[in-house]
């Protein structure tokens, strides 16, 4: 079992080799694998000197769990432990990162919603830990397969939120997530949501760097508030309670903090879109009047749905968000320039990713936002569907 | 010009009674016709530590909540809010409105030079009076304090007569009242000092009616306005 | 050593205050490691704690620096506390500490306590939880138990006054049967929760139940209970530390309520499992005791 002192300035305590996030994800030569959502996450877990990480059981992120712990049994994950439930495990997760441990963990549905109190918490206490979110429905009733209302819940937590397409891009995410949230100007906590089961537990064709190489430590002592280690002068975490003094002062301080978070979220920008190769990714007809915004799974089947338009003489393209927390406002306006029609299909009953969009783009752009076609509690989205919806959008502006 | 709203704030310490006595001016200005409304703004509920409470009076619906940033009335409880800043406003008489008034009970005068001038040119007046030691002498305990307040507010407004503040005087000690911890063994405690509890309703009807007059006469003496319209009955 | 971390800047010494620069000269550090830190030093150094925003007379407030006077390394020790009328006395406590949510401090603790020893495999670093009755053993309950399940090495100090003090007088589970507060209007209903019972049949090696009338009592239970879990296991102390304001008592009768807790309700309970009672066997041979 590694130490941490086995760490030298050039290798990790697995002896792995200590590469900048560039190189891990630009340069590095990849080779191919064939895995789910879950191993692809050991593997991305595997490569990014990990210090902590703390596990609970729930469809559909038990595998990626229990596969972190194997990468702690062979050496790669300094602390894991089996919590006994999300909101413990969120705050033992706060308590790892607080005592500055690059920590990661994983979660879904219900147990998103069990944790809740811990995510304000987290963005407040300004710390980088990463939650690997499986999309998963919320009960009642229950429903295990990937409806992704829950991000709407998280949306306002002051956490980043980064949203993965496919098994690929959750593993490159996943690593510029840990980067990207323990700037110093930034340092907030990062959600990389993906879809249970779609990708989780999908088998596709991965490209992944060799597994001798990882990502430099976490340095806890470069961040904006210092870690509790009895190693610096003592920061206050949760700090004074003003109410005590005043409720003046405790309101101000935490419109000032919470101001200060949301900033944070926007400063991610430069560095998100260097590593995360843009902010909005855009496929399908360059000069087409029609564009589906999307996040997560609604992009493959948006894609599908574009080349089989394309088929029937429809241009269209697909602007795939990869980033909900900030949102990509600047990339889209420009990508919606001659857009006619905006379609949004989602996984979840409510919509939430079209308000997003309606919201942002308000007085902005001028656009026709369709929010649909929609599916809910996981049922699959397939391209007939977004094919009939485009057309029935294109009947009603002719009709008008 | 009389207004047809006003906003009172009163910062005070923790057991003072500033929540009780916002209670009592809104229950008597309710009595008296107009539109009322009291709130509470503390932190962690504490002796000694800053306490604030409001009271809106209006002869119009009254729809602002929540603290008063721009007070008509300002009454501060206890010098300490004053040369402790144990208050929620810097200075403690931030946001008054023209022609408004504070009344501050102290021993002696707080207010710097430039206190004065800033409220001169609003033409705020102002009263300090050691309501403190008022209270010990007409009621026997500085607990009654808050009634001696009280009833300078009442006697500056001039327009809730002394029957509707007896009317919130009672409402508030015989009724069943809703405290918090604190001001439940503060309530004890005054009951335990008197026999019965309509001599506590009587000591402090007369330790606010001794100060409604003596601030009634003041106001006369400094030619203070009208704030506050009478209520259209 | 982690003492330097409390070094004042010297371009800065002339504008500290008396308590900053008292801190740095003459506080209660484990300076001297032949005898144990404990309250003989209280009166001549600078405590670890800097005024108090408690009530005049709280037991809560002479308890807390009992137990900051005991801490053997204060500087190698994090406080993990929760909401609640200890939390209003964190900010003055010079050490690391940290406030989350409430109920979720034995979480945060042992997430800590894992990293500090990964982090620091060569150093000792100590992790003390300091709640309320509430945190613990209501909204906290499950974190609590399961965090002596894991047997993490961290100690845990319930502040025991029987009620939801900071939010106006509640009834806890640790309320007394019969006794009336706030939504218990008729009584409480059930038994107080013998929490330092639950503590021995979940794990841990070190559980008492004791009032705080005597310091060097308390004292001495802080140390065994932190000597142990950083060798054997997790480590639990209830303190009857009654909340004068709720049960109508004034400024100077809390330690006479602590000492008729002490022939009663509060009779002292103190287990020690067998691998513990070695341990702190061997301390006191090592004069750590």
């Amino acid at each position: 079992m590694g130490k941490i002192t086995d760490m030298t300035e050039t290798h990790n305590w697995s002896g792995q080799k200590l590469v900048s996030i560039e190189h891990m994800l630009f340069e590095a030569p990849r080779t191919k694998h064939f895995m789910t959502g879950s191993e692809v996450l050991k593997e991305a877990v595997k490569r990014a000197t990990v210090d902590a990480s703390v596990s609970y059981p729930i469809t559909p992120q038990s595998e990626a769990a229990h596969l972190i712990g194997e990468l702690w049994a062979e050496g790669y994950v300094g602390v894991y432990f089996r919590g006994e439930n999300e909101f413990g495990v969120m705050s033992e997760v706060a308590g790892c990162s607080m005592a500055g441990a690059r920590t990661v963990t994983t979660t879904s549905g219900p147990g998103t919603l069990r944790a809740m109190e811990n995510f304000a918490m987290w963005s407040g206490t300004r710390a980088p830990m990463q939650l690997c979110l499986m999309a998963r429905g919320i009960n009642s009733p229950l429903t295990i397969q990937p409806d992704n209302l829950e991000v709407q819940y998280l949306l306002e937590t002051g956490c980043m939120i980064w949203y993965a397409e496919n098994v690929q891009e959750l593993f490159d995410m996943s690593l510029a997530a840990f980067t990207v949230a323990e700037q110093p100007d930034v340092h907030v906590p990062i959600i990389t949501a993906v879809d249970g089961f779609f990708v989780s537990h999908t088998r596709e064709a991965v490209e992944l760097p060799a597994d001798d190489i990882a990502l430099k430590p976490y340095n806890p002592y470069a961040a904006p508030l210092p870690p509790i280690d009895s190693e610096m002068p003592p920061g206050r975490f949760l700090r004074d309670p003003f109410v005590m003094k005043s409720n003046y002062i405790s309101y101000a301080t935490h419109a000032s903090w919470q101001w200060e978070i949301r900033s944070a979220v926007e400063r991610s920008k430069p560095y998100a879109r260097k590593l995360l190769n843009g902010l909005v990714h855009v496929t399908g007809n360059e000069d087409a009047e029609i564009a589906f915004v999307t996040c997560g799974t609604a992009s493959n089947q948006a894609k599908e749905g574009q080349r089989e338009l394309e088929k029937l003489g429809i241009k269209s393209k697909v602007l795939k968000l990869r980033t909900i927390r900030p949102f990509p406002e600047e990339e889209l306006i420009k990508e919606l320039e001659g857009v006619k029609h905006v379609i949004v299909p989602e996984f979840n009953v409510v919509g939430w990713l079209a308000n997003e969009v309606k919201a942002k783009l308000y007085g902005k752009v001028d656009v026709n936002i369709h929010a649909g076609p929609r599916v809910a509690g996981g049922m699959s989205l397939p391209a007939e569907a977004i094919i009939q919806e485009v057309q029935e959008v294109l009947n009603a502006a002719k009709g008008a | 010009m009389a207004k047809d709203s006003i906003k009172i704030r009163m910062p005070a310490l923790g057991g003072q009674g500033a929540v009780t006595a916002a209670h009592i001016a809104a229950t008597a200005a309710d009595t008296e016709g107009y539109y009322a409304v009291s709130n509470p703004f503390f932190g962690a509920e504490k002796r000694m530590a800053p306490s604030e409470s409001y009271a809106r009076i209006g002869t119009v619906p009254i729809y602002d909540r929540g603290e008063v940033i721009y007070p008509d009335i300002v009454m501060i409880y206890h010098p300490q809010v004053i040369t402790m800043g144990k208050s929620y406003t810097m200075p403690f008489y931030a946001g008054v409105k023209e022609n408004g008034l504070i009344i501050i009970n102290s021993e002696r005068d707080l207010l710097t030079a430039h206190d004065k001038k800033i409220l001169d040119d609003l033409n705020v007046k102002v009263l300090t009076k050691d309501f403190t030691e008022f209270a010990i002498q007409e009621a026997g305990t500085e607990l009654a304090t808050n009634m001696a307040m009280l009833g300078s507010l009442f006697g500056a407004l001039g327009t809730i007569s002394k029957p509707a503040i007896e009317e919130g005087i009672k409402d508030r000690f015989l009724k069943k009242y809703t405290a918090s911890g604190g001001t439940a063994t503060l309530d004890s405690v005054i009951e335990k000092k008197f026999k019965k509890k309509m001599d506590l309703i009587q000591k402090n009807l007369d330790t606010a009616s001794a100060a409604f007059d003596l601030t009634a006469e003041w106001a006369d003496q400094v030619g203070l306005e009208q704030i506050l319209e009478a209520p259209k009955k | 050593m982690s003492l330097d971390i409390y070094k004042i800047n010297p371009e800065f010494r002339d504008i500290m205050p008396k308590e900053i620069i008292d801190l740095e000269e003459n506080a209660t550090w484990a300076q001297n490691q032949d005898k144990p830190r404990g309250i003989k030093e209280l009166p001549q150094t600078k405590e670890l704690i800097e005024e108090h925003s408690l009530c005049a007379g709280c037991p809560e407030a002479a308890t807390l620096r009992y137990v900051l006077s005991a801490l053997p390394k204060p500087e190698e020790t994090v406080i993990v506390n929760s909401t609640g009328c200890t939390s209003l006395m964190f900010p003055h406590i010079a050490l690391h500490t940290v406030h989350s949510l409430f109920g979720n401090q034995n979480s945060v603790a042992s997430g800590i306590k894992r990293v500090l020893e990964w982090r620091f495999p060569d150093k000792q670093k100590d992790v003390v939880v300091l709640a309320g009755d509430g945190a613990t053993v209501d909204i906290g309950l499950d974190y609590t138990l399961q965090s002596f399940f894991r047997q993490e090495k961290i100690t845990t100090i319930c502040f025991d006054n029987e009620v939801y003090a900071n939010t106006g007088g509640q009834e806890s589970g640790m309320t007394a049967k019969g006794q009336v507060f706030k939504m218990a209007p008729t009584g409480k209903k059930f038994e107080k929760v013998p929490m330092w019972e639950l503590a021995k049949t979940s794990g841990c090696h070190y559980s008492v139940n004791m009032t705080g009338s005597a310091p060097k009592a308390v004292a001495k239970a802080v140390r065994e209970a932190i000597l142990v879990a950083r060798e054997i296991g997790p480590t639990f102390l209830n303190i009857y530390t009654p909340c004068i304001l709720e049960i109508g008592l004034s400024a100077n009768e809390g330690l006479g309520e602590m000492k008729a807790g002490d022939k009663h309700r509060f009779e002292f309970y103190r287990h020690v499992s067998p691998e513990a009672e070695e341990y702190l066997k061997k301390c006191k041979e090592e004069g750590l005791l």
